[in-house]
Parts: structure tokens; C-alpha cells; sequence
């Protein structure tokens, strides 16, 4: 780092560059300034000072230069209740615009010392005490607002042990991000009727009403097509067919989803993918410059999730 | 910043105890008033600890925080100086208990009771307030740090607060003795409900002096230009007194101006430092006989000033003490041999059996310091109260007397056998202060002593006491001498040994009283210049100087013993691994920074085929150890195995 880089402001506040590796906090990272307490504790020995020289009283001035000499020490203290913690980032989870993402962290205290009070705060804060060799692992989480991918931003952690006096804390950054999907849109618009990708026959039944026949159960298809009575009676497990393989599927397209802009537009076309996935249909899915084949199952439903977040 | 929507219990009662305990000694200073307002907020907010409801209302508040004021008012002190402003803190503490919602009001109140400790100070200043104030703030600091604290843990608080206070004493003892002490101007001095001060008063009864004895306040002090005259005539001559109703001593009012007596030997010059007396009395070295205005020879030989005693002063004085008053006048003499009314059978027996009547007054004098000598009479600071007939019971019953018993005794004595004699007050003694070269005269110096007067000599001086306790006298620098002394004759019938380790404890415990007077309490201005100077500091700019460059070496003991930790465990997982390295670096192969443990083994493995499935174990358990979730001991075990069975 030089020396430029060191006395940015930015370090104070949102951290140095983001990271991947454990961040071991030491004497770059962490800061310690006093808080509005300790300006009231050094407003109180001023006044102590002022009585004892009034007085011309020495205990009063004993006093006064102990809190002094107590408020010094104090910042070699907070110090130490955050120095030799390591923070490392944990894993990420995708999720819906306007809900909190999650990020975990974990933090772990190699010394001997227990670390009676740590704050760490991503949009909300968490408190909490680490005995001695251990570690703590915590999900901080992050009002999402866009799609796309989200930032964790800047994870504080502080202290104002021992006494209140100074607040000190360590801004870093993380590589972290979460994947945010489109908000899914209110409206429960039916699924978009489209010709059929084969038969092109200009009609195209609901999905999930007609009902064909049985099929021995693979793995993949949706749990609520599990014929239950025959597994119950011991004949096997069966997954119940409909539609048949052109009228049972839809194709959820961006040109089809209504809305004024773009943004309205993938929220809705996330509605469908959401409701497509829970009612167990196979659902094609095409964006602009993308298209993929009707499909189910959360590794279809991701990846439509993604490139709706992404696009 | 941690919100907590309840105050933890444990934090209150931790805090109002802390508090309970910092007002109390002020039971002795405030009005009762004030003290029992403060305890009835103090024990209703106890209440309010397990009992919430019972906590008042803003309303209340309002009318309590109403009869505070009304309180303080009604004691017509106004707001500012040492009693109001006490006063005012400790009701204003007691209000705020009373309001304690946030967080924010607990620092409140503790600052508040700090300010309350200090004020304590105001009143008392012994090693033993100290100490109980400095424990007292321990316990307010611990009440932050389990504030603090995610969890309140009582004991743990309490020791980080002790290790942050004994971490704190070095440098608050550096600034304490560096911190530049300067007097306060005039304006901010409040106006004091003026202070009697102690001191030497123009009447005397048996027994009066020995309460200023255990005062070590100074008096003045004296620089000598010269030689400084030997400890057995360091008499510091004060009012004379004459005039006595068998009980109490008063000086007389004297006819006619004296002669000035005629002086011999060598003269001692000195400066005199008064520090402020209510009475406008200089105790010059016995006899004084050069001064000039506004110092003046009253009738009793006894310097007086017509300068206002009230601020410190300095006086030249010339003393001799070689002299010889020469012959008294008539109403010299009548005053001198005045007595209360016909003296007893008893005390004319014990007169004539010293030969009192038939013999010279110079062997009168001697026979009966004598008897005191040889006769059971002992030497205490806390002699028995005799109300009725105190000379004659002091001389045939109690025997256990201070100075001003044996003066009044003695003189008593002298004028039954018609020779002239009077009781003098003032200063025996003094000790040499080797900083400053000067003679320090305490409270504690006070003395009565006799003088008789002779035929061809004039007044001579007659210490009785001297007969009892030539430690008195004698050049004694310890200055436990009179409390030691004293006490131990009263403890005279303990058995020997545990009286010898008694009267060591007490010897220590006043000499390190003494000390802590001297160097702590009385350390001001003139002290510590004389005390830095010793080191060479010498001016302001040094004493900033030293001040930083101490605290600074300090601080960096403090860092090295705070922050400077042994390797740990995750160190040591380290520490193998880098072994594992330094076994793979024979091979040319270096780990890079930056380069992830799992690359390195991958180009490791390449370079020695033959080694990669230890390779692959050591770097499976490494970041097992080291990122892992649930790395145990067991695994460094294993790691260290693998690492010193790993051949490269």
C-alpha cells in the first residue's frame, strides 16, 4: 500500500479493496476514535482539573490525571478487543428483489482473550461475545433493491469495550456478492399462450388439466406428480403424465409478457417462471439472445432466474 | 451502537451501589438534609431495580427535582464554592437516578459521580479516603465496562476495570508530578465561609495545644542566612502568658514598654515565611532583636505585625539567643507571681520538700524538674480530661500530661515560691528541609514552655516538658516523635513484644501518614519546583519536555505488555506449514504470496510425483486447521506428524 493509499479517507469508512482471504485485523485495519461519551469523559476531567486547581487540591488533581491516564489506557484496550480477529467470508445466497440477502461470515478469534463485545454490522447489526479459540459464523443480511448482482458493501466490525470511551472498528470489504432475481411481479396473469414449439397447430391446451397416463419416476420430476396411492399400495413410484409433450408446455417469452418497460416486463415473466416451477410444468424460456428449451426442475428454474437477474 | 431496550439489572444495582458507597463519607460534610433527600432517591431507585412501577413519573420528578432546588436554597449558599457546589452535584445526582432510561444516562450519572469523589477530596485528604475512593472509582469504571459487555459478568468486569486502573497509575503518578502546578488567579477563588484556621490561640488550658499536635499544616518557614542555631534552641516565641484562675492562662496586660534586652554571641539572620494565621503574631527565633516595620516588640518579648496576617508574608528578623532581659518592674513582678487564690496544703508540702521556700530559685528549678524527672509522670498527647483543679490533680493523680500541663504545672509551682514566672506559647523545633535549606515549623511543632525570672539574668527560659521527654528537645529529625511517643506510654501495659511491634506499626503508619501529608497533599508550587529542580528540570519548557518523554517511554511499556502475545494456535498451524515449505524449497519449489495452498500442492505435485499424496494430506489437514469449521487439536497433531515424516 503506499502512501497515498493509506491516508484515504475511504479507509475509514467503506474499508481498503475488496477481498477474498481471511482478513486478520491489526494495526492497518483497525481504527479508534473516541466516542461522544469520551468527549464527555474528557469534558469531565478538564472539569476535575479546573476544581483542583480552584482548590489547589492534589488528590482532586490525583483524581483527574488518573481518569486521564485511565482514558489513555483505555485506547490500547479497544485496541485489543478487536486486533487478531480473523474475518473471513462464507457463501452467498440468491435471492428476490426487495428481500434481505443474506452473506455468512465468520469470524474467529485465535487469541486467549475472550472478546466481551463485538458489533458487526452489515445493514443491520449483530452483537455478540467469542470466548477464546473460536469461532462464530454469522449471516448478515442486505436489503435488496435491484436485480442483478448485489454487493455485500462494507462489513464493520466494532467495539467500544471497555469502557465506552472509544469506538473502534475495522471496515473491510469483501469479494461478496449475492444474485438478485427480478422482483416477481403481483398480477397473476395466465401463462402466455403460444403455438407450440412442434406442432404449430395454433391452439394450445392448459397444461396440468389433461392427464395421459403413468410413467415410472425419474428423478427430476416434480414431487406433486408422484402418484401417491400406487406408492402407498407398494406398486412402485410412479409419476403421473399430462398434457402429453407439446400441449403440457409453455414457453415463457419476453415479447410475450406485458408491461411498459423492460423492468415490468421480467418481473413478470419471473411471476410465470415462479409458478411454472411450483405447479411442476415444463417451461421453455426465451430472452432476447437466449433460449432455452422447456424444461423443469430448480437447476432449469436457476438458470431462468439468472438470466432474468442478469439480463 | 448497542441499544438495550431494558437496563440490565445487574448493571443498576452494580452502579447504585458504586454510587451509595461515593456519597456516603459525605455524611460528615453536607447537611443532613441534603443527605437524607439523597437517600431517600438513592433507596427509592433501589426499589425501582426490582420493582419498576414504583419508579415516578415525569410529574414527580418535576416536583422532586422542585423541592431539590428549594433545598438548596433554604441553605442560603448560592450555587458557587466547596459546600454549594457539593451539595448541588449530590442532589443533582440523586435527581438523575431517578431518570435513568438510555444508556447515555448511566455515563451521566457516573460522571456526575466522579465529580462527587473529587468533592470528597475538598474535605478530606488522608491516605485512607484515597484509597477508598480510588477502590470506589474501580467499581464505576467496572460499571461501564459491564456496560459494555454483551453479557454482564460481574467479576470479570470488576478485574478489567482494576487491570485498566493499575495500568493507568504510572502515568497518572508522571503527570502528577510533572503537571505544572500554578496558583489559582484571585478572581476564581470562591468566597469561602471563612475557614478558622487552626493554630495557637492567646489563652491556654491544659491539654489545649494537644489537638494541634496531630495537624502537620505549616506554619512558616525560616531560611537562615547563616548558621542555623541547634535544635535545643529553636524556640519560636509566641504570646506570653500570664494571668491565670488556676485554670485557664491569659496573657496580662502589661504597665509599662520594657527595656530591650541586652544581647550577647553571635546573631542569626534569617527570613521569616508566614503562611496565612488569623493572628498577626510572628514566631520569631527567641530572642528577636533586629526587625523593622511593620514588625513590632509587644511587652511579652513577642513579635506582632501590623500587616494583615491573612496572606503569606515575609519578615527579616535578627534573633539572638544569648540574652538577658535585666530587672522587672513592680507590676512586672506582681503579674508574674499572680495566683488564682491560696494554694493547697498538699501542693505548699510538695513545695517546701523541694526545698521551694528555703532555697535559691536556681535550685527550686532543678529540684522540681527533678521530681518530675524521677517521679511517675509520663509524657502523652491524649492526657486525661481533669475538669475541677486541673495543676493539683495533674500533679498528684493522672501524671499523664503535654506540654501545656507541665508549663502551667511548673510556673504554677514557681510562683507559690514567690519567684516570677509566666507560661509562653509557640514552636519548638522545626525540621530541615535539605530541598529548599530551610527550617519548615508545622502545627505539629506547638509548645508551651516556662520562663522564670532571675535575679541578674532576667526572664530565662524553662522547658519542663524537657524533663519528662528530652525527645522533645533532643535533635530528633523523626518526625513521629510526639504520636509515637505519646501513645506509646499510654500502651504502657501491653506486654513487651507485641507493645514493641505496636509502636513499629504506628511508628511506620505515621511516618508514611506524615510523608504522604508532605509529599502528596502539600506537594504545590514551591515543592515541586524544589523537587524537580533536584533533576535538573527547571523551567516549564523542561517540565513539558520530561512530561512527554515519560509518558511516552511509559506508553511504550504498556504497548509491549498489552499487545505483544505469544504465538497461538493458529500461529503454530502456521509455523508447520511453513516447515512443510522450507522441506519443499530444497526442491526449488517456493511458495509465491498470494498463491493458495491448494495451487502450490498442484505445482508440488508435479515437480515430485512420487511425494503427492502426502502432499495432498498435509494440505488437506492445513486448511482443514485453517479455514476450516471444525478444526481440532487432534488435527494439529496430525499435521505435525505429517509434516516431520515428510521427506522431500
Amino acid at each position: 500500500m503506499n502512501l497515498k493509499e493509506r491516508f484515504r479517507l475511504s479507509r475509514f469508512i467503506s474499508g481498503e479493496k475488496a477481498v477474498d482471504e481471511p482478513v486478520t485485523l491489526n494495526h492497518r485495519r483497525i481504527f479508534i476514535l473516541p466516542t461522544q461519551r469520551g468527549l464527555g469523559f474528557a469534558v469531565l476531567i478538564a472539569l476535575l482539573l479546573l476544581i483542583a486547581f480552584v482548590y489547589n487540591n492534589n488528590l482532586a488533581y490525583m483524581l483527574a490525571f488518573l481518569l486521564a491516564s485511565v482514558f489513555f489506557v483505555t485506547i490500547l484496550h479497544s485496541y485489543k478487543s478487536l486486533s487478531g480477529l480473523v474475518v473471513q467470508k462464507g457463501r452467498s445466497k440468491a435471492v428476490f428483489a426487495g428481500k434481505a440477502a443474506g452473506f455468512e461470515i465468520h469470524i474467529n478469534n485465535p487469541g486467549d482473550m475472550e472478546r466481551r463485545q463485538i458489533h458487526i454490522k452489515l445493514q443491520d447489526s449483530q452483537s455478540l461475545t467469542m470466548q477464546p479459540q473460536s469461532t462464530a459464523h454469522i449471516t448478515l443480511y442486505s436489503i435488496t433493491r435491484q436485480r442483478g448482482w448485489h454487493e455485500a458493501g462494507t462489513v464493520t466490525v466494532s467495539s467500544t469495550f471497555p469502557l465506552g470511551l472509544f469506538r473502534t472498528w475495522s471496515p473491510i470489504r469483501f469479494n461478496l456478492k449475492a444474485l438478485v432475481y427480478p422482483k416477481p411481479a403481483h398480477l397473476e396473469i395466465p401463462f402466455p399462450v403460444t403455438p407450440s414449439a412442434q406442432g404449430q397447430q395454433g391452439f394450445s391446451r392448459k397444461s396440468g388439466d389433461d392427464f395421459y397416463g403413468l410413467q415410472q419416476y425419474q428423478p427430476g420430476d416434480p414431487i406433486k406428480h408422484i402418484h401417491w396411492k400406487a406408492f402407498a399400495k407398494g406398486l412402485g413410484t410412479f409419476s403421473k403424465q399430462y398434457g402429453g409433450e407439446d400441449s403440457a408446455q409453455i414457453r415463457l417469452d419476453y415479447e410475450l409478457a406485458p408491461g411498459h418497460d423492460v423492468e415490468q416486463r421480467l418481473s413478470q415473466l419471473c411471476r410465470w417462471v415462479v409458478d411454472a416451477e411450483q405447479t411442476g410444468i415444463s417451461y421453455g424460456f426465451s430472452l432476447p439472445g437466449l433460449k432455452l428449451p422447456p424444461d423443469n426442475g430448480p437447476a432449469h428454474y436457476r438458470k431462468c432466474l439468472e438470466a432474468l437477474a442478469l439480463f | 451502537m448497542m441499544m438495550k431496550t431494558e437496563l440490565d439489572k445487574n448493571v443498576l444495582i452494580f452502579l447504585l451501589s458504586a454510587i451509595g458507597l461515593i456519597v456516603f463519607p459525605h455524611v460528615y460534610h453536607i447537611p443532613t438534609a441534603v443527605f437524607g433527600f439523597f437517600c431517600l432517591l438513592l433507596a427509592w431507585r433501589f426499589a425501582g431495580v426490582w420493582k419498576p412501577n414504583l419508579l415516578p413519573g415525569t410529574a414527580v420528578i418535576f416536583l422532586l427535582a422542585a423541592c431539590g432546588i428549594a433545598l438548596l436554597y433554604s441553605l442560603h449558599q448560592g450555587i458557587f464554592g466547596r459546600d454549594a457546589g457539593t451539595n448541588l452535584f449530590i442532589t443533582a445526582l440523586g435527581l438523575k437516578l431517578l431518570e435513568i432510561r438510555k444508556e447515555r444516562d448511566l455515563y451521566l450519572i457516573s460522571y456526575l459521580a466522579f465529580i462527587v469523589a473529587a468533592s470528597q477530596f475538598l474535605y478530606e485528604q488522608s491516605i485512607l479516603m484515597a484509597a477508598y475512593i480510588l477502590l470506589v472509582c474501580c467499581l464505576l469504571l467496572a460499571t461501564l465496562v459491564t456496560i459494555n459487555s454483551c453479557k454482564a459478568q460481574t467479576l470479570a468486569s470488576l478485574k478489567t476495570a482494576l487491570i485498566i486502573t493499575v495500568q493507568a497509575i504510572p502515568i497518572a503518578v508522571a503527570l502528577f508530578i510533572l503537571f505544572p502546578r500554578l496558583e489559582a488567579p484571585r478572581w476564581m477563588l470562591f468566597n469561602e465561609p471563612r475557614q478558622t484556621r487552626s493554630g495557637l490561640s492567646d489563652t491556654m488550658e491544659p491539654g489545649s495545644i494537644s489537638n494541634l499536635v496531630k495537624s502537620y499544616e505549616l506554619v512558616f518557614r525560616v531560611k537562615f542566612a547563616g548558621a542555623i542555631p541547634p535544635p535545643e534552641q529553636r524556640y519560636w516565641r509566641g504570646p506570653v502568658l500570664s494571668y491565670t484562675d488556676g485554670k485557664r492562662w491569659t496573657p496580662a496586660a502589661f504597665l509599662k514598654p520594657l527595656k530591650s534586652p541586652a544581647v550577647t554571641g553571635a546573631p542569626y539572620q534569617y527570613t521569616m515565611l508566614m503562611e496565612p494565621q488569623d493572628k498577626n503574631w510572628i514566631f520569631a527565633l527567641d530572642m528577636p532583636k533586629g526587625f523593622s516595620p511593620p514588625l513590632s516588640l509587644n511587652a511579652g518579648y513577642q513579635l506582632i505585625t501590623s500587616d494583615s496576617p491573612g496572606k503569606r508574608a515575609e519578615y527579616q528578623v535578627t534573633s539572638y539567643t544569648d540574652y538577658n532581659t535585666g530587672p522587672i518592674n513592680p507590676g512586672e513582678y506582681r503579674t508574674a507571681t499572680q495566683l488564682p487564690g491560696e494554694p493547697s496544703d498538699r501542693i505548699k508540702q510538695l513545695v517546701s520538700r523541694l526545698h521551694g521556700f528555703d532555697s535559691p530559685p536556681d535550685d527550686f528549678i532543678k529540684q522540681l524538674l527533678n521530681h518530675f524527672r524521677a517521679e511517675d509522670f509520663h509524657y502523652t498527647l491524649t492526657p486525661p480530661v481533669i475538669e475541677e483543679n486541673p495543676i493539683e490533680s495533674f500533679l498528684f493523680k493522672t501524671r499523664y500530661g503535654f506540654c501545656s500541663h507541665y508549663a502551667s504545672a511548673f510556673v504554677y509551682l514557681m510562683r507559690v515560691a514567690h519567684i516570677p514566672a509566666r507560661v509562653v506559647t509557640g514552636y519548638q523545633g522545626g525540621e530541615l528541609n535539605p530541598v529548599g535549606d530551610f527550617l519548615e515549623i508545622r502545627q505539629a511543632d506547638a509548645h508551651a514552655w516556662a520562663e522564670v525570672w532571675l535575679e541578674n539574668r532576667g526572664w530565662v527560659r524553662v522547658d519542663p516538658t524537657a524533663a519528662i521527654a528530652p525527645e522533645r528537645i533532643e535533635p530528633e529529625i523523626n518526625v513521629t516523635r510526639q504520636t509515637a511517643y505519646g501513645i506509646a506510654t499510654a500502651d504502657k501495659y501491653l506486654p513487651l513484644p507485641a507493645y514493641n511491634w505496636l509502636k513499629h506499626t504506628r511508628q511506620l503508619w505515621t511516618s508514611v501518614d506524615y510523608n504522604w501529608q508532605r509529599w502528596v497533599i502539600n506537594y504545590d508550587n514551591k515543592s515541586q519546583s524544589g523537587f524537580l529542580s533536584s533533576f535538573g528540570i527547571n523551567d516549564l519548557k523542561a517540565m513539558i519536555y520530561w512530561m512527554i518523554a515519560v509518558i511516552g517511554s511509559i506508553t511504550a511499556v504498556l504497548c509491549w505488555f498489552l499487545l505483544y502475545q505469544k504465538p497461538k494456535t493458529a500461529d503454530k498451524v502456521l509455523l508447520i506449514y511453513s516447515r512443510f515449505c522450507n522441506k519443499l524449497a530444497k526442491h526449488g519449489l517456493v511458495k509465491n504470496p498470494g498463491e493458495g495452498a491448494k495451487d502450490f500442492a498442484e505445482r508440488a505435485k508435479i515437480k515430485l510425483p512420487e511425494r503427492a499424496e502426502a502432499i495432498d494430506r498435509i494440505t488437506a489437514v492445513f486448511i482443514r486447521l485453517r479455514y476450516g469449521r471444525t478444526a481440532t487439536g487432534e488435527d494439529l497433531q496430525q499435521l505435525k506428524t505429517l509434516v516431520g515424516l515428510f521427506r522431500a
